[in-house]
């Protein structure tokens, strides 16, 4: 253990525990947001803090000045052999912030007018068009790119000989630069004077939330049982924050071994390999550093173990809190979460046959060679889905905390930041789980032909398209795609929240054990007598079966790419108001010949 | 050591227990502040209930005593302040029978299509917030956008959206605006979409139905036994609705059908009421086709219905008229009777006893809810406590109309 590894494992803890708790506060927002585009109606978005311009002409800049600098100045460094990939990564993140900068422009010059000629001229076409374009135009980039590659390759030294091909990629990577401090410069410059309102979407509401909590009184009945009492919620919030440590972000990270001590130092954390090998595993004399917290080859079983503890935070509050009503939400609480622990283990037990391995990394890269889980054990994810939810208390399981019923639960007698840590908690659980479920069955941080070493996509053994890139921009997208995956795992889950009613306690526990348990046992015989079939079958099936294995990682290529596209029009569509009613005060008001006189002005 | 095998009597192994007692309510979040359940639990299961009404008494009934017939409105609008409109209708109908006196036919329509407006609504905030109190939070805020469509078109013929106040003895507080008929038709094919897409929502859902399906059922026979009437009563079979067996203004001409249950569960409460809200909108169609556009609403006797401004300002006739009336309220001969009609939850009977001077002698009110919630021990007791949840729901219980 160095001093970089130790370095290293605290930015982890940190990048952890921030992304929890920021995601906690910002599920809860979204949980509120997105019941209200459901319901039709307001929801929290109007907390505001002021800044001054320059501080957010600041916040765009500097980072901005820190990505050009980082695209501008190594795409001048050779690396023989990797030209085309580079030019092609560079020249794409140039036209994905082009258009995308355009189509800020147009969708805020139409909503608040235009300042000059060039803002008229880009507002002159709808947002969506640039989107299209835009998509036009990287599939026409990316074939050209391809083009001149297999020109370069079929005239060898015209090209290169000359250095065209290393200026080129320098070329790019100043493009991309100057396209990101263009916009940023033109952004900075829309910046008003004076103090700037920042909303971010309405997620400071969280930050307002949160405020709020701290200052509020601490109120504790009289006769609860004080050690207990304080100790619940950090019992609670405990296992939720824990847990994640063996959720691999991304793909492990190869460092170069630059001083030969065989060990990771901070000169080493300098130098990433340019490239990683296609397996995954990091080349001999590479220092592996892994993307998880703790890289424990026991895996799930300690996201079991730790997940198990969870019951007792929630049961404690129920006892110490000196309140009938919260008695019941604990004694729910634990009879639930203790009856669906068992579901959860066995419905997961099919998928660690398959994979054979329960370290999460080793999950992670097995669904990247062959296919995501919920293709390989679908019955499995929608049991898991259900012990999950039941697991961390959430609509339709809620019942530990169903308010209509037992008030809130174990968390009734709760004021201030001891109710906002559970409330913080519940929702740091509840992105967990999504990670959980991404990790086990959506593929974690792979994604569909990107292997470590490059984008390739191919079916059993034909290859269609391949482009080499390097390890960073692999490690990239990983991360992106991980953490992506599992902020749209908790978008979906909400829908779930706002949709069902409720259980009542002796169903729920009927589901749990006479229908969730005999489904996982009978999908646990099923996969045996699968797997057993298929290890014994001929090298023909085994092919047949990588094939299909492909074909539904292009289904997930297909079907993400639609959904991204479908996502993004759908956002950028015209909003129109509707009038269902023909009456109203203020249409009355109208046909009276006056408005309706506010002091708000609205 | 040494194994632990004394012979021991089950009774001794098990450690003493007694029912625990919680208190649901009034503040409690299913109890909607208005009621007191003292509940005795074994487990989860009920096994002795104690339903505490009369945390909304406002002595309604004195307070009627105390100011003209007219000045009885306001708080009758506040007895089932779910659908104050058929409260302020059967009111009127009460006094008016008193009167021996009868509406025009363009107000009796007129009053036919407010009240069902109402009953509309009454029945989609009870649904909705059943639905509401079993998780499902969605339908309900759905319904209450239907009601706001009402609502708007309430607002705009009386004036305010929720305790109009706009009947009167004799006719209506206003005439009806000169697109209501356009509103109404607007509005209420607006209202059925949106109850279609929330009952999508509920009706289709294994968890919604398997909490109120065979939970809270009531007999017919009890619940005849008990005085039950409305909504209620119906889903348990028996076909009794004020409308259709004593048919009150015009509901006599129109076709509607009266939807029945047939176990009396929380289910066909919902049910019940989800298919009413249909046969209101048939009745509106129906009403508004045969309401004439012109003609007055009120009747035309100056001891009743106040004269218009213009004549209070101009003829000495109208400021006397006008002064009769406010000051000393209408006169309604000595006498007493009883009328009722089919609110929101069900039959809602006015006894009113009058001494011949402009002031009510006595307001007996025969609110709906009062006679419901006698039965709601034995529909709980035995069920387990989620159940109290969509059975309180399921009767509707307004505070304002039981705690009379």
């Amino acid at each position: 253990m160095t001093w970089a590894s130790l370095v290293v494992s605290f930015v982890k803890v940190l990048v952890v525990v921030l992304f929890l708790l920021n995601m906690a506060a910002i599920s809860v927002w979204l949980d509120r947001r997105q019941s209200a585009m459901l319901q039709d109606r307001v929801g929290p978005n109007r907390a505001v803090v002021y800044v001054g311009s320059g501080l957010v002409k600041m916040f765009l800049m500097v980072p901005a000045v820190l990505i050009a600098g980082a695209l501008a100045v190594p795409m001048w460094t050779s690396m023989p052999g990797l030209e085309i990939a580079r030019m092609t990564q560079a020249v794409e993140f140039a036209i994905l912030v082009g258009w995308f900068s355009l189509l800020v422009l147009s969708s805020n010059v139409r909503r608040h007018g235009a300042d000059n000629g060039f803002d008229e001229a880009v507002a002159s076409l709808e947002p969506r068009s640039y989107f299209y374009g835009g998509l036009a135009v990287h599939v026409f980039a990316a074939l050209l790119l391809q083009v001149a590659s297999a020109l370069s390759r079929s005239a060898p030294g015209s090209l290169s000989a000359s250095g065209g091909v290393a200026w080129g990629t320098g070329l790019s990577g100043s493009f991309a630069a100057a396209v990101v401090l263009a916009s940023a410069f033109y952004a900075s410059a829309k910046v008003p004077d004076g103090k700037v309102g920042i909303r971010l979407a309405g997620t400071l509401h969280a930050v307002a939330d949160a405020i709020k909590l701290i200052w509020k009184e601490d109120l504790r009945p009289k006769n609860a049982d004080k050690l207990l009492y304080a100790m619940a919620p950090l019992l609670a919030m405990f296992p939720a924050l824990v847990t994640f440590a063996v959720i691999p972000m991304g793909s492990t990270l190869c460092f170069q071994d630059v001083d030969k001590n065989h060990a990771l130092s901070f000169v080493d954390l300098g130098h990433l390999a340019n490239f990683a090998d296609r397996s995954g595993f990091c080349a001999v004399g590479q220092l592996p550093v892994s993307l998880a917290v703790a890289d424990l080859n026991v895996g799930l079983l300690y996201v079991f173990a730790i997940a198990g503890t969870g019951i007792i935070g929630a049961a404690i509050a129920g006892w110490a809190s000196d309140n009938k009503w919260a008695l019941l939400g604990g004694l729910r609480a634990t009879s639930q979460m203790v009856s669906y622990e068992v579901a959860m283990g066995l419905s997961i037990t099919g998928l660690l046959m398959v994979v054979g391995s329960v370290h999460m990394q080793e999950i992670v890269n097995w669904q990247g060679r062959h296919a995501w889980g919920i293709f390989v054990q679908p019955v499995a994810f929608f049991l898991f889905l259900a012990a999950l939810v039941a697991e961390t208390k959430r609509v339709p399981f809620d019942q530990p905390e169903g308010e209509s019923e037992i008030i809130a639960g174990y968390f009734l007698e709760y004021s201030g930041m001891k109710f906002g840590l559970f409330f913080l908690g519940e929702y740091a659980e509840f992105v967990f789980s999504s990670a959980l479920l991404v990790t086990l069955f959506f593929g974690g941080y792979h994604l569909p032909f990107v292997d470590p070493d490059g984008l390739r996509i191919s079916f059993g053994a034909t290859n269609l398209y391949e482009l080499k890139l390097s390890h960073l921009a692999v490690s990239l997208l990983h991360i992106g795609a991980f953490f992506g995956k599992t902020i749209v795992m908790t978008w979906l889950q909400v829908f779930i929240r706002w949709t069902l009613p409720r259980f009542r306690y002796d169903q729920l526990m009927k589901l749990g054990w006479t229908k969730l348990l005999p489904a996982a046992l009978i999908n646990i015989l099923v996969t045996g007598v699968l797997v057993l079939g298929i290890d014994g079958a001929s090298p023909a099936v085994h092919a047949g079966l990588q094939t299909l294995a492909d074909v539904t990682q292009a289904l997930v290529a297909l079907g993400g790419v639609l959904a991204v596209v479908a996502l993004i029009t759908g956002l950028l569509e015209p909003t129109k108001h509707k009038r269902v009613a023909l009456s109203s005060s203020a249409g009355y008001a109208l046909r009276a010949g006056g408005v309706k006189a506010t002091k708000m002005g609205a | 050591m040494e194994p632990l095998d004394i012979e021991l009597d089950d009774g001794e192994l098990e450690l003493p227990n007694e029912p625990m007692q919680v208190n649901m309510g009034p503040a409690h979040p299913a109890m909607h502040g208005t009621v007191r359940m003292v509940v005795d639990l074994s487990g989860e299961t009920i096994t002795k209930v104690d339903v505490q009404i009369g945390y909304l008494h406002r002595g309604f009934e004195k307070m009627c005593e105390r100011g003209t017939w007219t000045q009885v409105f306001p708080y009758v609008d506040r007895l089932n302040y779910a659908s104050p409109m058929l409260n302020n209708v059967g009111f009127s109908l009460a006094v008016e029978k008193m009167l021996g006196v009868s509406v025009p036919e363009r107000c009796q329509h007129y009053r036919v299509v407010l009240g069902e407006l109402a009953r509309i609504c009454d029945h989609m905030v009870c649904s909705g917030a059943m639905a509401m109190e079993l998780g499902a939070f969605t339908p309900f805020l759905w319904f209450a956008k239907a009601r706001e469509l009402i609502w708007d078109v309430f607002e705009e013929e009386t004036g305010a959206r929720v305790t109009h106040s706009f009947g009167r003895v004799g006719g209506m507080a206003q005439e009806p605006t000169a697109n209501f008929k356009s509103m109404v038709r607007a509005a209420v094919p607006a209202v059925l979409a949106l109850i279609a897409d929330g009952e999508k929502l509920l009706l289709a859902n294994r968890i919604f139905l398997d909490r109120v399906e065979n939970v809270g059922v009531m007999s017919k026979e009890r619940a005849i036994a008990l005085g039950w009437t409305g909504v209620v009563l119906r889903s348990t079979g028996v076909p009794y609705d004020v409308r259709k067996v004593h048919p009150y203004l015009t509901y006599d001409r129109y076709d509607f059908d009266v939807p029945v249950g047939t176990s009396g569960d929380n289910f066909d409460r919902f049910m019940c009421r989800q298919e009413e809200i249909r046969q209101s909108a048939r009745i509106i169609e129906q009403a508004l086709e045969q309401m004439a556009d012109e003609g007055s609403v009120n009747i035309d006797d100056p001891r009743i219905v106040l004269p218009p401004k213009e004549d209070v300002y101009s003829t000495i006739e109208g400021t006397i008229q006008h002064f009769k009336i406010i000051m000393e309220g209408i006169k309604v001969p000595a006498g007493e009777c009883y009328s009722y009609t089919e609110a929101g939850n069900g039959e809602l009977g006015f006894y009113i006893v009058s001494d011949g001077s402009g002031t009510p002698y006595r307001i007996r009110i025969r609110p709906p809810c009062f006679a419901t919630m006698q039965g709601v021990e034995e529909m709980i007791v035995g069920g387990m406590l989620p159940d109290v949840v969509p059975t309180f729901g399921s009767v509707n219980m307004i505070g304002g109309e039981c705690d009379h």
